[in-house]
Order: C-alpha cells, then sequence, then structure tokens
C-alpha cells in the first residue's frame, strides 16, 4: 500500500465533519447513509437502470438511527452519498435524576449530564431498576451528527 | 329396505334432529358462529349408529347442506364401526347411497350426490375384501345396467360418477384415509387393476357410443351431451391410473435392445414438465385400446362433431370437446407391452392415426394463430402440441420426422419449425396481456425441440429437409427476437423481485433457440456472424450522430443467443465444445475460414473496443458489457486452451510430419486456434485488460463487476494449465499490483474484493516450485498485512479509527481480501497465507477492541478467522497450532466481554431484529470456529508432532465453550442453522471428551445439559429444517441420550 494514499488524517477534532462520502453502490444492507438530512440505517437495496442501456441507480430504503422513521432515497450507484459518522461511546451510569436527565462517568473522570433517559420503555425499565438494584451498569451512547441516544446498556456488576 | 343398520328412532325426534341440523348448516352457510354450528353437527357424526337419522335427513331435508352432513355423518360412521356391522348391514348401507342418488339424479345441487357417491365409493373399498365376489358383482351389476342402460340419461351420468369415485378411492394418491395398514391401499390397487379397471373402461366407452350418434347427428339434448363427455372424462382418468401390473424393467430391456431399429424409444419421464406421465396398461388392454378401432371411432367422432361446430368459438372449450381431446393426447402416451412385438409396426401406425388427426387441431399454422390472435380458444392447439411432445418423447428423432411423410410432402419436423415460427412471432410481441396462451405454447414447442434435438448419436439423426427448416426457423427466432430487442431499448430496466427467475427462465429458452441453431450449425452460426458484424460496424461508423441505444440491445441480445450456442453451461463442470459444432463444418480446412473461429474472433475484437475510453463512454453500456462479460466467461471456459487441445499437443509434438500429411480436421482447427500454442495466451491478455476496465471504469455498477469477478476471473484461475500462462501476463502482474498497492480498486463493492482476493491467490497454485507461489502470495498480500498492523500500532488510533471512512474504506476492504485470500488456501500456499495470518493476529485483537460497537467489522473478523482455521489447522506443526489456538481463545474472551450480558434496543423494530440477525451471525460464526479447531484432533497433515508442545485440542474447546456458552441462550437454539452447529460441536465433544465435559464449572455445565434437554426435546420440529442434521447428527443424538446419563455419571464423581 502506497503511503501517501493510506495517511489517516489526525484532525485535531475528530467530529469536525459529520459525515463522509461514498459511493452509493458500495452502500450495502445494514450500513449507514444521509437522507434528507437525517441519519439512517440501510435495511434495503435495490438498483434500477434509466432505460437498458443507461446507468445503474440504487434505490435505498433506510431507517432514522434516532427516531425510527422511514426514509427513501434514488442516487446514482456512481455518485457520492453522504455518510454519517456514527460513534457509540460507553458510559458508567452514576445517577438518574428526576428530571429524566442521566449522569454519566466519562473515560476523563468527568460528568456527562446533557443526556436524557431512553425512550423505549424496555430500556428505561431495565435502567431504573437496575440501577434502583445498585448494579453497576455500563451505558451505550450511540451519536451521530450531533445527536446523541442511549441505545445498550450492560450490567458490568462483580460477579 | 332391508338390514338398514341402527335402532329406529321416532319421528318426532327425527323431525327435531332434522330442524337442528338444517339450523346449523344455515349459521354455517352464512359465516355466522361457526363453531356454534360444529357443536350441533359433530354429535351426529361422532353418535353411534346414526343410519337411520342420516337417512331421514337425506330423504326429507329441504336444506342442500343438511343432505351433505347427513351423508358425510353416515361415512364416518359406517367407517368408524364397519366391524360392529354385520354384512347385510353393510350392502344396504352402499345400495341406499347409490339408490339415493339414481333417485335424484336430476336433482340441483349436484354437490350432495357426488357426497353420497363418494361415500359409497369409501364404503365399497372399505369391504372390498370382505365382500364375496358376488356380492361385490351384485353391487357393481346395478351400476353397469345403469350406465348402459335405457333410465335415462341423468342416471346415466350418475352412474359414471360412481365409478369416477369408485376410482379415484382406489387409487393410492387420491384416496380417503380409512385408518387401514397402507398395504391395504396397495391390495384394493392391485385388485381393481386386474380386475375391474378394464371393464369399467368398457363400460364407459360404451356409454359414450350409445349417445355419440345422437350428438353426430345434433338430435342430442344437454343431459346426453354430458353423458358422453362423462364417460370420455372418466376414460381419461382410468388411463391416467398409475399401471403397476405391466413388468416395467422387462418391457424396458425389450424395448431397448430394439430401439435402434425401429425408433420405439423407452423414454421415461421425460413428460414430466407439463405433469403428464407414459401410459403403460399392459397387453391385457390390447383389445380394449388398440385392436377394437376404439381409437378410429374416437378421432372420427371428435372431428365429426368439431366440424359441425366450426363456427361456434367456444366450441373448443366445451366439456365434451376438452374431454375428448385430453383422452387422445393422453391415448397417445401409451406404450410398453400393450404393442405386440412386431417392430413396432403397430405403435407406429397408431401414432400416425392420431397426428393425422391432432393435425388438423395445429394446420395450418398462420391461420390458426390468427385465429387465435382475433380471439379463437388456443386449448385445442396446445392439446395438439401434448400429442406431438408425448409423440417426439416416444420415438426417434428419424421416425418422429417421419411421421407425417405418408399424409403430407414434409416430415414432422418441417411443421414443428414452421409452427413455432408462428408462435415465436406472436409471442415475441408481448403489448397484450392477455395473450399469455403464446408463451404457454412456445414452452410445449421448445420442449419438443429439446427432446428431438437434445439427444446424442443415433436417436438424433434428421434428415436435410429438416436441417433446412431448423436453420429457417432460427433465423426466424433470431430475426423476430433482434426486432422485439429494438423495440424494447428504451423501456426502463428494474430488477424485479423475479429477476434471477426470470434469468433463468430466459436461459432455458434460449437453450433451445442454441439447440435449434445447432441442428444447422452450417447456416446458423454465419448467419449470426454476418448479424454481429452489420450492427458492429453500424456503430464504427456511428460516429455519435444519432442514439445507438437500439443497436446496443441488438447486440446485447445477440451476445446472449451466439453465447449459448457456441457454448454449454458447465455450472462447475469442465466444459467441452458441443458435440454438433466439434462435428460440424467437416468441409473447413483454413482457420480463417471456420465460421465459429470467425464469429469468436469477431466478438472478441469487438469486446476489445472496450478498452478504447471513446468507444467506451460512446456505445459499452453497463448492459451492454455485462454481456460481453458473460459471453467472454462461457467462451474461455469452452474455447480457450481446451483440455482436449493440450491433451492433443502433448501427443502431437513428436509426429510433427505425421500432422503434414493430413490435412487439418475442422475439429481439430477448432480446438487448437485458441490454444495454448496459437493465440490463446493474446486472448487470455485482452480478456484480463477488459476485466480491469471493469473493474476500475464503471464504479457502482455491481450486477457487472459481480459478473467479472464471480463468473469471468474464476473462470479464468480454474485450469491449471491456463493459470500457468496467466500468471505470466504483464496484464495479470498489472492486476496483481494495482490490487495490493492501490487504492482504485476499493471502491469495489466488500465482497467482490473477497472473491479478487480469492481469485488473485488461486492463481498461485500454477507455480512449478513451492517458494515462488509462496512469494508470490506474499507479495500480494503483504501490503495489506503491513499496512494493518501499521494503523492498528498506530498512538492516535483511537481518534483515527472512529473515522468513517477508516472503517469502510480501510477496514473493511482489508479484511475481505484476507478473507478471501485464506479461502483459497492450498497446501502449496498453506505457508504464506500462515504468515499473513500470523502477521495480523495481533492488529486483529487490536480492531476488535476498538471496533466492539461496530457489528460489521467484528463480523468479518470472525468470518475471516473461521475461514483462516479451517484452511489451515490441518497442516499446522504443534508450535504453530498453539500459536493459533492461543490467538483464538484470546479473541473468543475479548468478544466475549464485549457481549455476555448486554442488552441492546431500539426504537424500530425492523433495526431491532437486524441487531439480533447480526448477533446470531456472529455467534454461528464463534460456532464453526471451534468446530473448525477441533477437526485438527481428526485430520492432521503436519509432518511432525512434539508431544511436549503439543496444544491439547480438547483443553482449548473447553476453554472456548466456556467462553461461548452463556452467549447462546435456549431462543437462539431456534434457529436451525445455529442450533445445527452448535450441536455439532457439543456432540463431538461429548463424543469424545466427556471427561472434559463433566470437569466445566456448575453454570457452564447446567447450561450445556439445558441446551442438550432442550435439543432432545425439540429434535423433531429441528431435524426436518436440514438434511445435516439427519445425516450427521442423528446418531449423535441417540447416543446423546447416553452420553448424558455417562457424563452425569463422571459429574457426580468428579464433584463429590
Amino acid at each position: 500500500m502506497s503511503d501517501e494514499e493510506h495517511h489517516f488524517e489526525s484532525k485535531a477534532d475528530a467530529g469536525a465533519s459529520k459525515t463522509y462520502p461514498q459511493q452509493a453502490g458500495t452502500i450495502r444492507k445494514n450500513g449507514y447513509i444521509v437522507i434528507k438530512g437525517r441519519p439512517c440505517k440501510v435495511v434495503e437495496v435495490s438498483t434500477s437502470k434509466t432505460g437498458k442501456h443507461g446507468h445503474a441507480k440504487c434505490h435505498f430504503v433506510a431507517i432514522d438511527i434516532f427516531n425510527a422513521k422511514k426514509l427513501e432515497d434514488i442516487v446514482p450507484s456512481s455518485h457520492n452519498c453522504d455518510v454519517p459518522h456514527v460513534n457509540r461511546t460507553d458510559y458508567q451510569l452514576i445517577d438518574i435524576s428526576e428530571d429524566g436527565f442521566v449522569s454519566l462517568l466519562t473515560e476523563s473522570g468527568n460528568t456527562k449530564d446533557d443526556l436524557k433517559l431512553p425512550t423505549d420503555e424496555n430500556l428505561l425499565a431495565q435502567l431504573k431498576d437496575g440501577f434502583a438494584e445498585g448494579k453497576d451498569l455500563v451505558v451505550t451512547v450511540m451519536s451521530a451528527m450531533g445527536e446523541e441516544q442511549i441505545c445498550a446498556l450492560k450490567d458490568i456488576g462483580p460477579k | 329396505m332391508q338390514g338398514f343398520p341402527g335402532p329406529l328412532p321416532d319421528l318426532a325426534q327425527l323431525q327435531s334432529t332434522m330442524v337442528a341440523i338444517e339450523r346449523a348448516c344455515s349459521l354455517i352457510q352464512m359465516h355466522m358462529n361457526p363453531a356454534e354450528a360444529e357443536k350441533i353437527i359433530n354429535p351426529l357424526r361422532q353418535s353411534s349408529m346414526p343410519y337411520k337419522t342420516c337417512r331421514f335427513i337425506l330423504e326429507n331435508s329441504e336444506v342442500p347442506n343438511a343432505r351433505f352432513q347427513a351423508a358425510g355423518a353416515i361415512g364416518d360412521a359406517a367407517i368408524r364401526e364397519w366391524g360392529m356391522l354385520t354384512n347385510e348391514n353393510r350392502k344396504s348401507l352402499i345400495l341406499f347411497c347409490l339408490h339415493y342418488v339414481m333417485e335424484h339424479a336430476s336433482a340441483a345441487d349436484a354437490y350432495v350426490q357426488l357426497k353420497v357417491l363418494s361415500i359409497a365409493a369409501q364404503l365399497v373399498k372399505r369391504g372390498w375384501f370382505d365382500f364375496v365376489e358376488a356380492e361385490k358383482i351384485g353391487i357393481l351389476i346395478e351400476v353397469k345396467q345403469v350406465i348402459l342402460g335405457p333410465h335415462g340419461s341423468d342416471v346415466q351420468s350418475a352412474g359414471i360418477s360412481f365409478l369416477e369415485s369408485l376410482v379415484s378411492e382406489f387409487s393410492p394418491g387420491t384416496s380417503t384415509a380409512m385408518g387401514l395398514p397402507k398395504d391395504y391401499h396397495e391390495q384394493c390397487h392391485s385388485s381393481m387393476e386386474l380386475n375391474y379397471l378394464k371393464e369399467f373402461y368398457c363400460w364407459a366407452q360404451s356409454a359414450a357410443l350409445n349417445v355419440a350418434d345422437k350428438i353426430v347427428s345434433c338430435y342430442a339434448n344437454i343431459s346426453e351431451e354430458k353423458v358422453c363427455s362423462r364417460a370420455l372424462r372418466f376414460m381419461f382418468q382410468v388411463l391416467n391410473w398409475n399401471f403397476k401390473s405391466s413388468p416395467n424393467a422387462l418391457d424396458n430391456s425389450s424395448s431397448n435392445s430394439n430401439s435402434g431399429s425401429f425408433g420405439i424409444r423407452p423414454d421415461m419421464g421425460l413428460l414430466k414438465k407439463f405433469e403428464r406421465s407414459l401410459v403403460e396398461p399392459g397387453p391385457s388392454w390390447h383389445d380394449a385400446l388398440l385392436s377394437s378401432g376404439h381409437m378410429l371411432w374416437l378421432l372420427n367422432f371428435y372431428a365429426i362433431v368439431r366440424q359441425k361446430h366450426s363456427s361456434d368459438m367456444l366450441w373448443f372449450d366445451s366439456p365434451l370437446a376438452v374431454s375428448a381431446r385430453q383422452l387422445i393426447v393422453q391415448l397417445c402416451s401409451l406404450t410398453g407391452t400393450i404393442f405386440p412385438s412386431d417392430d413396432g409396426e403397430m405403435h407406429i401406425k397408431h401414432l400416425t392415426q392420431i397426428l393425422s388427426a391432432v393435425i388438423e387441431w395445429v394446420e395450418p399454422p398462420n391461420i390458426i394463430s390468427g385465429a387465435l390472435r382475433s380471439g379463437r380458444s388456443e386449448s385445442e392447439m396446445i392439446d395438439g402440441f401434448h400429442a406431438m411432445l408425448s409423440m417426439a418423447t416416444l420415438t426417434s428423432t428419424m421416425l418422429f420426422d417421419n411421421l407425417l411423410r405418408s399424409l403430407r410432402p414434409f416430415g414432422t419436423i418441417h411443421l414443428l419449425a414452421t409452427l413455432t415460427c408462428e408462435i415465436v412471432k406472436t409471442y415475441v410481441i408481448k403489448n397484450d396481456d392477455e395473450q399469455t396462451w403464446s408463451s404457454e405454447a412456445l414452452d410445449i414447442l421448445l420442449e419438443i425441440w429439446t427432446v428431438i434435438l437434445g439427444r446424442s448419436g443415433n436417436d438424433m439423426k434428421i434428415s436435410a429437409e429438416g436441417i433446412s427448416s431448423a436453420s429457417n426457423l432460427f433465423s426466424t427466432i433470431v430475426e423476430s427476437h433482434l426486432k422485439a430487442a429494438a423495440e424494447s431499448a428504451f423501456e426502463d430496466d428494474s430488477e424485479a423481485d423475479y429477476f434471477h427467475v426470470s434469468v433463468s427462465r430466459r436461459d432455458e429458452t434460449l437453450y433451445a433457440y442454441a439447440l435449434i441453431a445447432r441442428a444447422a450449425v452450417e447456416t446458423t452460426v454465419p448467419f449470426l456472424t454476418r448479424l454481429f458484424s452489420e450492427r458492429f460496424a453500424l456503430l464504427s461508423q456511428n460516429n455519435e450522430r444519432m442514439d445507438p441505444t437500439q443497436t446496443l440491445e441488438e447486440l446485447y441480445w445477440l451476445l446472449l443467443i451466439t453465447g449459448h450456442v457456441l457454448t454449454d453451461s458447465g455450472e462447475g463442470e469442465t466444459v467441452l465444445v458441443p458435440e454438433a459444432i466439434q462435428d460440424g463444418f467437416s468441409g473447413v480446412t483454413e482457420e480463417s475460414q471456420h465460421p465459429v473461429i470467425v464469429l469468436s474472433w469477431s466478438i472478441i475484437s469487438f469486446a476489445k473496443q472496450s478498452l478504447d475510453p471513446k468507444m467506451r463512454n460512446a456505445y459499452f453500456s453497463p448492459r451492454l458489457m455485462e454481456a460481453v462479460i458473460w459471453f467472454l466467461a462461457r467462451w474461455v471456459d469452452t474455447y480457450l486452451m481446451p483440455i482436449d487441445a493440450a491433451k492433443g499437443q502433448l501427443g502431437i509434438s513428436g509426429h510433427d510430419e505425421g500432422l503434414q500429411q493430413h490435412p487439418k480436421s475442422s475439429k481439430k482447427l477448432l480446438l487448437s486456434f485458441a490454444g495454448q500454442h496459437s493465440q490463446g495466451e493474446i486472448i487470455l491478455d485482452t480478456i484480463i485488460r477488459i476485466s480491469m476496465t471493469t473493474l476500475t471504469s464503471y464504479p457502482g455498477e455491481n450486477e457487472l463487476q459481480a459478473l467479472t469477478c464471480w463468473k469471468l476471473l474464476v473462470v479464468l484461475v480454474r485450469r491449471r494449465h491456463v493459470c500457468i500462462h496467466l500468471v505470466a501476463l504483464e496484464s495479470w502482474r498489472d492486476l496483481a499490483r494495482a490490487f495490493a498497492n492501490e487504492r482504485t480498486l476499493f471502491s469495489l463493492n466488500a465482497r467482490l474484493q473477497r472473491s479478487l482476493a480469492e481469485t488473485l491467490v488461486c492463481a498461485a497454485s500454477s507455480f512449478k516450485d513451492l517458494e515462488t507461489s509462496n512469494q508470490y502470495v506474499r507479495d500480494l498480500m503483504g501490503p495489506m498485512t503491513a499496512y494493518l498492523v501499521d494503523i492498528s500500532s498506530r498512538n492516535d488510533l483511537e481518534a483515527v479509527a472512529q473515522q468513517a471512512d477508516a472503517i469502510y474504506m480501510v477496514v473493511h476492504c482489508l479484511l475481505e481480501r484476507l478473507r478471501g485470500a485464506s479461502r483459497a488456501t492450498q497446501p502449496r500456499t498453506q505457508k504464506s497465507i500462515f504468515e499473513m495470518g500470523c502477521a495480523v493476529m495481533n492488529s486483529l485483537l487490536t480492531l476488535l477492541e476498538l471496533y466492539k460497537n461496530q457489528s460489521t467489522v467484528v463480523y468479518l473478523i470472525l468470518k475471516f478467522v473461521v475461514d483462516f482455521v479451517e484452511g489451515e489447522v490441518a497442516f499446522l506443526s504443534a508450535k504453530e497450532t498453539s500459536i493459533l489456538v492461543n490467538f483464538c481463545l484470546q479473541l473468543l474472551r475479548i468478544y466475549s466481554s464485549h457481549n455476555i450480558g448486554k442488552i441492546s434496543l431500539s426504537l424500530s423494530t425492523s433495526l431491532q431484529s437486524e441487531a439480533q440477525t447480526e448477533k446470531y451471525k456472529d455467534l454461528r460464526a464463534l460456532l464453526q470456529l471451534l468446530t473448525n479447531i477441533c477437526s485438527k484432533d481428526l485430520v492432521d497433515f503436519s509432518s511432525f508432532s512434539n508431544e511436549a508442545e503439543s496444544t491439547d485440542i480438547a483443553e482449548v474447546i473447553y476453554v472456548g465453550l466456556h467462553i461461548v456458552t452463556p452467549l447462546i441462550s435456549l431462543e437462539l437454539l431456534k434457529y436451525p442453522k445455529l442450533s445445527c452447529d452448535y450441536f455439532a460441536l457439543v456432540s463431538h465433544l461429548l463424543e469424545v471428551y466427556p471427561e472434559k465435559v463433566a470437569q466445566l464449572n456448575k453454570e457452564a455445565f447446567e447450561h450445556i445439559v439445558r441446551t442438550l434437554d432442550f435439543g432432545v426435546c425439540h429434535q423433531v420440529c429441528c431435524f426436518p429444517f436440514s438434511t445435516f442434521f439427519n445425516d450427521r447428527l442423528k446418531p449423535s443424538f441417540i447416543y446423546l441420550n447416553s452420553i448424558i446419563m455417562q457424563t452425569f455419571h463422571s459429574f457426580l464423581f468428579d464433584k463429590f
């Protein structure tokens, strides 16, 4: 691999760009894509052509990863699509406040207090019950394009 | 009626039961409260001796549904209480049913009568071996008199219906369950066939004869026509009987020995495509079907009635016409020992006789198809085709052709060609949705062609006339399809749900066309060449003045049909040049004049044009390119350095003078023009360059690139002697270099990366010496491993790694490539692949840690390790094994620590189920990994083993299982593939190392026992999912039960 081509740009602020371009033809099911300004996960891809001898177009059906709305888009397969950076970060749960916010411990030892409880009832119940029982809980926070949401939790309590 | 079973209830009670049943029936009919209604009706069916009540309802109720239910109740009760009834009772029940129907033969609501008849038929069958012969005859004689007799045509119809029910009751496929052994049904079947079936047939025949005169002279009323069509339908049903008595084996061998001499073939099962079968009733039917003039009568009868109704378009679909034709077609499929052994004379006469009648249904083709287009029913023509298909199946190609010669100045193949021309012309005009008949008709016609042309040797000789008809037909086919292609060129092409189905159907049609073309290679191949060159020239002269789309679509279609004509689809097998093409062109002595070679060159030089960017942008659309690649893949497989030629070269090398003396045969020309020592290499070079172009110059065209990777490149490395030339070519090295060092190929879809890596590594096996092979792989894969190691050891990795282009562009591609390379592991390259794997082990662990939340990356890593272990494990020495095994364990630990106890949820159910699928796939990969490691104990090719260093595989699996079992929930075991993998592993472990299992800690052990328990309880539901289970795991499962006990014992000993 020639060196000059494969350097990762280690930008000072890794979150500076919220999206990056990727060729539509290489985006597969289960990949991410931005449709109408929303970060989505692709659940269906089909291709078609404009006229038999035209170029391929990709038809995406995708689901907004934060609000679960279904979105669709058609893009020529050689064009680039915006793909969101989707990060997941683990934090230890410190507290659940009465007004529906959680308090999380970051890796550097600070707290992060700007996240709301998840709206999903199942996850919410697990979180509240586990916390009430005094379990050590780690939550996974999914972030993309400036939005954040708790998407998973794990009990790391002593065995 | 004497002997009618059951106590006699009083009239008031009968009345009230009837009213209740009637009410329940009307409830059902109005879809109101069916459960309530069932509660009322079921007791009647289940009560003891309800016969008198049922009879009362049948005779008195005004509600047809109530009568229907009563009849059903009689049947249920009688079958259930059969043993309690006296013979007198049984007979009286049957006779009651029969008489009831005869009396009500003209009543409305025929379904009630049919139900009663079927009950009668069931009871007759139930008592078939209880009644003495005279009793059976007594019942049947009554039926016979009704059928032949003078009681009116409604009663006649009812009698025939009874025979229909009886025959269908006695055929195992359509019989009613009676709670008796299967043997009973078999005995009934053969008893019926031996003693009564033919007689029934004759009764129906006489019934038909009796009314036929009236129908012919147009004096028949509707019910008499009904009798006739019923009788014919019943005869058809009888001929569909699965005849057992004719000794098949004997029949086969006798016809086999004769088949060469007179052309009757013992083909079996060829009619299956249209759910029809050959009829082999055996010699005893000779008098009924053949010598009695029955056939002639039937044909004449149909012809005369048809003549009378010639102006009535609807008549062709009338029951009489349909059943008469069905019977004729079925009689056409007659074969076997019913014909005397007179060298097929009688059989041929029989077929000719039918053909003389059937030909009226299909001739003259243009007028018939015209009539059909203007709305006439197609059923008669379709039946005619079916009859021809039967004839084609039963005769050799020559005989089939000759059948018509006594009637017409031309052969059957000529007629068939003319018919196919007409149908193809209609078929390609697809704008009318209602004319689906053309597709059905074309299907049958092409099946006939496939039958007569798909044979080999003596059975497939065609007259000169046949060849010229085939040639004309092929021209028509190509011209009509080209016209259709040009017209459809501007339609949108959307990938439909049935895309692949439609492709395979299209291929089937094209295959049949190709057979027709191959029947007349001398003319059809030059014809294709001319058409192709014309269009090619059109493009070259075009100078972008006009829209080339139509020409492109024509070329697309031409490439497809040419591919089918010149090559067979190999599907992984070694492909040979089709026989007709090898043997044809006997007069050709110069390579430059061999039509197949000319055609091949013209297509290759056309394909070569795609290397010119200007030409490519102007004309080589993705779709056209797909056809080019598809054609090249098939062509390379067949003609490039063919096996025969390779052998020939070896043999010939010493006898060059010998070769000079004989003029080169056309076959040799064909097999050597693209051989190893002529232009083979140049063509290979061109093809690699074209593949490079499709991979780099058609961004985002997945279909095209997939064809290139999965079809064309795979074919190139399939044969070793081609590979030898391949790896020496500069263009191949360019491809390898681009793959290893450049970023251009990163834009390919990830799965294609895998296949590309696999193909490139595969080629390594062609080097003569081991070290060169391994060096080739190192050069190819070295940059990837170096790169992975490089990024995983960066200090700022964490910040960089989350940049998504790092994930998608690089990590994905690299992992897929590593996986592809390890899938191509061969003994020769095992060493370098292992080095590759070792080099990235630590990096992979880092990446697994880093990308724990990127499920796709995790899955890729797991899958790579699975394939890597599978390819390598058998070859490794003790030391290498321990490296590999330690790595795998670390991998398992990291994976497990990330995933145990994790609950992830999402707002969207579809995203949630996606997440579960991902997890399920991960687990399967882990189990496969453990199973692959297990195989080290069974298959070990390593040269020496040092006891001290060797790893205890059982120990490893033991640790592995500890890690994996908590992740596997009973819920997940409901997925058949996962549970299959899981139990494959566990049963292997329990069989081979029960003591290790006993040492598992309490939780893990309990978990395994729970899963075993689950497996044992659910084996019924999970077995059918997989044949693998049946073949390999069932013995283990039986064994498991004893193993569980054994394990428990050692467990107890261990713990206490």
